[in-house]
């Protein structure tokens, strides 16, 4: 992973006008470490300030975007997974998995203003200003919760599928789409009534989605599958599955629409995909294990939350347009060549094993975490 | 999928857990607990075995010939995966 430190490289300055199509298209800024497990990204563009959730710290690292440091960590609930930020009430909202609530942050104050109730395991949130709402997918409890923005009152919980988490809203549509990870499915429901327009079956461990009102489509994210489902949201059916990166498992459109951010947690990049063409047009690589991500509406960095790493990357997309090479995922240099000699410790006797353990046989080296 | 390729052709698949941040044996305890895996886990909590060998994101499969040689890496999808054990078995 080649981080840059912390400060930006001053012939480049933020908000820089110049884009460039090269071989590399792409800049890393910093790679911030945070707490455990970061999740989730809100950025408030007023203050410069970034919040992530840290999922196995049980708070929210609150980072400085200017000087790229951790100014405070807001205790949550357990577990907080998701985040969001209302500009217009300036509160922060965290999903906290294993509290089953979501915590509400003043994003001046840096307090915490009070917590919800919500369904079992809440696992994925969208705020929708339009609508004055927020919508929290319950991933046990299989609903979506709604709740008034303002009044912070849960007007209605709505019956959804196993793996509840990421929601899409298309305002112009009035159309909420629910995405079920365990299912592999999603729901759209009328954002009035809730009453259920339809339903999609899609790839295994759905878990994000990217909606585009003008070309009435979502984009959602197949994790197990590698894929991206291309939605058209008026007839509700799949138009085309797009390939990324190994893993992905986040997503965030470019403010302009023309490209979707993934995060591919196997690979450690964010594929840029075309939204006109489908087309994969560059791997960004960031920290490792990458999960959420946002675009800064600032000065158009992508932020980056790496489970794996502990940090939030901050990386730019210097592409224009679609580059004339395709993406080409970079070969391990160990293939081909011997394993490396390693001496671990057995999880279930607690003594060592080394390679030796499994000398002139044929075996799979599983790299995994449990979160 | 561990299962069906240790009775089919004998091959092992070694879990190694990395990147927990604390303490892993209580999380690598709820992981197999959730999903049920009683086979060979090795714990590499600072990632070296991972950071060596270039591991940037999980699931990374690292798959490994009977002289040492590392065959495929990566191979997260199912089906990248079942193409590079047909290819470590010649099939």
């Amino acid at each position: 992973m080649a981080a840059t430190g912390k400060r930006e490289d001053p012939a480049f300055p933020v908000g820089a006008a110049c884009r460039i199509d090269s071989r590399s298209p792409w800049r890393q800024i910093a790679e911030i470490p945070v707490g455990l497990d970061p999740e989730g990204i809100a950025v408030d563009v007023e203050r410069r300030r970034a919040f992530v959730a840290c999922s196995r710290s049980d708070f929210v690292s609150v980072v400085d975007l200017e000087t790229h440091e951790v100014i405070r960590e807001i205790a949550t609930g357990n577990e907080p997974i998701d985040i969001g930020l209302d500009e217009q009430t300036g509160r922060v909202f965290t999903a906290d998995a294993h509290a089953d609530q979501v915590t509400i942050i003043d994003s001046a104050t840096l307090e915490v203003e009070t917590v919800l109730p919500v369904g079992g395991y809440p696992s994925g949130l969208t705020h929708v200003p339009e609508f004055r709402r927020l919508y929290v997918g319950n991933s046990l409890g299989s609903t979506m919760s709604v709740i008034d923005l303002d009044t912070l009152e849960t007007v209605a919980t709505v019956d959804a599928e196993p793996g509840a988490g990421a929601i899409g809203v298309d305002p112009t549509r009035r159309l909420v789409v629910c995405v079920n990870f365990v299912a592999a499915s999603a729901n759209f429901y009328d954002a009035d009534s809730f009453e259920e327009l339809g339903r999609l079956e899609l790839g295994i461990g759905t878990c994000a989605i990217g909606i585009v009102p003008e070309r009435g489509e979502a984009f959602i994210v197949n994790s197990i599958a590698g894929t991206v489902s291309r939605v058209d949201l008026d007839r509700i059916e799949i138009k085309e599955e797009i390939r990324t990166g190994s893993a992905p498992v986040g997503l965030a459109m470019h403010p302009s629409h023309d490209r979707v951010y993934v995060t591919n947690r196997g690979a450690g990049s964010v594929s840029v995909l075309g939204v006109a063409d489908g087309v994969e047009w560059s791997q960004i690589p960031v920290g490792g294990g990458p999960g959420g991500v946002v675009v800064d509406r600032h000065d158009g960095r992508i932020l980056v939350a790496n489970a794996g790493s502990q940090t939030m990357s901050i990386v730019e997309d210097l592409l224009a347009t679609r580059p004339p090479a395709p993406v080409v995922e970079e070969r391990s240099p160990w293939i081909g060549n011997r394993l490396p000699a390693f001496s671990l410790e057995d999880y279930w006797s607690g003594e060592r094993r080394t390679n030796h353990d499994w000398a002139e046989k044929k075996y799979i080296l599983n790299f995994f975490a449990s979160w | 999928m561990r299962v069906r390729e240790e009775s089919r052709s004998g091959l092992e698949i070694v879990l190694v857990d990395i990147w927990e941040g604390t303490e892993p044996r209580p999380e690598v305890e709820r992981f197999c607990e959730m999903w049920g895996i009683k086979g060979p886990i090795l714990l590499d909590p600072n990632a070296e075995l991972a950071t060596t060998l270039g591991v940037r994101g999980v699931p990374t499969n690292v798959v490994v010939d009977s002289d040492g040689t590392v065959r495929a890496f990566g191979a997260a999808r199912l089906e990248e995966l079942e193409q590079a054990i047909d290819e470590l078995y010649g099939r």
